[in-house]
């Protein structure tokens, strides 16, 4: 079963230089998956923060996506290596307390920008579930 | 700065397993410095706590603090009007900030959350390196501001002992060899005369011989 259909309630953190008409582009899907999708456009994926993560995942996120730029691409020359970064370093986090570091995700956007983020997320929402709703959510619903 | 690392998060849950209301604490400065425990390791470290127990089905309340300083008087009292809603207090300061607040709250289990580890500088983004042992004697002066007590992995107060290689401590490859750079430094200063002095054995009873140390100021105190 893909992510959409599975339910998951997904968070994607982006840089917006992937996509200029994010504001734009990311509405359907906003409209369509209401509070199951939330997308949180960056200056720039080096502005991630491990807290950022952990408190998108307290808050109920089954899957954490940050999309970047290409490694060599980010518009602030390394942004993208820092997002790299984090994101292991919060897995690690994550583990400790025993959830899977899967349901943190780096994916780097293909090469030749823009893209379009609304098809990106959706490409990203049919992608096989390998993890089901979150522990954390399950046991405050 | 005094440096510390956070303890594994199996540790922490073992010391707070009997509580139910946790407030932790961080401290602004020198753990905050070296990215260990101040406001945003106290974020991450009660999210963490916080999805652990929803995950697990345990019913505790995890709060965020961090006061500027965790070593004194002033900033600890911050503490007092909240103090008594809590189970416990985890705390991220260092060693000292951790017995300071255990002090003012007699009554409150106070526990770490960080090992506290060195007395060392922010060499670069991510990487703080150990470079003064708190002796009580500080000798800097003669050696070009290179601790060679602390830099030096053999210690040594009277010149190289010949093992370093290309610059590098033999010991471990990754440092630079401390002698190397005292000389260098004080080449560098037209101040090699400094190295004819001979240095005894360092006295260490001004570090720990008796006991924990204290400074005392009367010029300071009210």
């Amino acid at each position: 079963m893909d992510q959409k259909n599975a339910g998951l309630n997904i968070s994607i953190f982006f840089c917006q230089q992937i996509d200029p008409n994010q504001d734009v582009n990311r509405r359907a899907l906003e409209r369509e998956l209401g509070n199951r999708i939330r997308f949180f456009p960056l200056p720039c994926s080096g502005r991630i923060d491990s807290l950022h993560l952990m408190r998108a995942l307290e808050s109920g996120a089954d899957k954490v996506y940050v999309i970047t730029c290409p490694e060599g691409a980010c518009h602030y020359r390394e942004g993208n290596i820092r997002a790299r970064k984090r994101v292991a370093y919060t897995k690690g986090l994550i583990e400790e307390i025993g959830l899977e570091g899967e349901r943190l995700e780096l994916i780097i956007a293909p090469t030749g920008n823009p893209v379009n983020i609304d098809e990106l997320a959706r490409d990203l929402l049919s992608r096989e579930a390998t993890t089901g709703p979150s522990p954390v959510r399950g046991k405050t619903a | 700065m005094i440096t510390a690392e956070r303890k594994p998060i199996s540790e922490i849950k073992e010391m707070i397993a009997p509580y139910r209301k946790i407030l932790i604490v961080g401290c602004g400065s020198c753990v905050a410095e070296c990215a260990s425990g101040g406001e945003k390791e106290v974020g991450l470290l009660a999210s963490a706590l916080r999805m652990d127990a929803k995950a697990s089905g345990k019913d505790i309340e995890v709060k965020e603090m961090t006061l500027d300083r965790q070593c004194v008087y002033e900033f600890i009292d911050q503490l007092t009007e909240v103090v008594d809603q809590y189970d416990v207090i985890l705390s991220l300061g260092c060693g000292a900030g951790v017995q300071a607040v255990a002090e003012v709250f007699p009554k409150v289990h106070i526990v770490p959350a960080l090992n506290t580890t060195f007395i060392g500088q922010t060499k670069e983004a991510g990487l703080w390196i150990e470079n003064c042992r708190g002796c009580g004697d500080c000798k800097l002066g003669f050696f070009a501001a290179v601790c060679p007590v602390t830099r030096c992995a053999k210690g040594l107060f009277n010149g190289p002992c010949g093992g370093s290689k290309t610059d590098r401590c033999e010991v471990d490859p990754d440092v630079p060899c401390a002698w190397q750079l005292i000389v260098s430094r004080l080449e560098d200063m037209g101040r090699l005369d400094l190295l004819c002095k001979v240095h005894p054995p360092a006295d260490w009873s001004k570090q720990q011989g008796k006991g924990p140390r204290k400074i005392y100021r009367e010029d300071q105190r009210s």
